[in-house]
């Protein structure tokens, strides 16, 4: 069958070329990492309030729950992060900046009830 | 399963106020003994904890499943096996055509 061989190598490269995702749940994976990290910042925002962060340190709890946020969504595509995104900094980093304007706000916003009034 | 994990989020939250509550309260009995506040105390920060775990069980299970996003996988199926038998076909013409190419091939 060296010839049905052939035939098959070189369908299989030209399938190989461009590799074609399917958009909608490319987008539906990426409103869901957005709606985690929103939600996990502001849990964050309201953990670095009450336990009276202020300064430098609150924003090294923001970079450690974002850091833990971004294994547990890792966790959640089961490892296999291929399968689910079109790239590494997807999962990593995307989302990042968004949260942490809602990150001190609600730092700002816990810290004011609890220690403040 | 969303309906379980948005009360977990729930619980999560409440555990949160209640921490906020109870640092007021321990607050204001620093005010009476003229302390300095350093630190919530062990059993607020054991409740936060507990509260960031619920929180963060919620965040991952409330928003939906991933989706493959490979067009061959399993769950993107557009056709899968006809449940009317009718329309199962068992002879067709691609049969003829491989072997046409096998001949051109090995010429």
């Amino acid at each position: 069958m060296a010839g049905g061989d052939a035939f098959e190598k070189k369908f299989n490269e030209v399938s190989n070329d461009i590799p074609i995702f399917n958009a909608e749940n490319i987008q539906n994976n990426m409103k869901i990492i957005y709606y985690s990290r929103t939600f996990l910042s502001i849990v964050g925002g309201v953990i670095a309030g009450i336990l009276g962060f202020t300064g430098f340190a609150g924003f090294v709890l923001y970079f450690l729950v974002m850091a833990v946020t971004s294994v547990g969504l890792i966790a959640k595509a089961k490892f296999s992060v291929q399968s689910y995104f079109d790239s590494w900094n997807r999962v990593i980093l995307d989302g990042f900046l968004g949260g942490l304007m809602s990150f001190v706000l609600f730092w700002t916003f816990a810290y004011d009830i609890v220690h403040i009034f | 399963m969303t309906g379980l994990g948005f009360v977990v989020g729930v619980l999560g939250v409440l555990f949160l106020s209640h921490a906020a509550y109870s640092t007021i309260q321990y607050k204001n009995l620093l005010k009476i003994t003229e302390d300095e506040f350093s630190g919530p105390p062990m059993n607020v920060v054991l409740e936060l904890v507990l509260g960031f775990m619920f929180c963060m069980h919620a965040a991952l299970s409330v928003p939906g499943k991933f989706q493959s996003i490979h067009p061959d996988s399993e769950e993107n199926r557009v056709v899968s096996l006809p449940a009317n038998m009718e329309f199962m076909i068992f002879n067709h013409r691609g049969r003829a055509i491989i072997s046409e190419m096998d001949m051109k091939l090995k010429l």
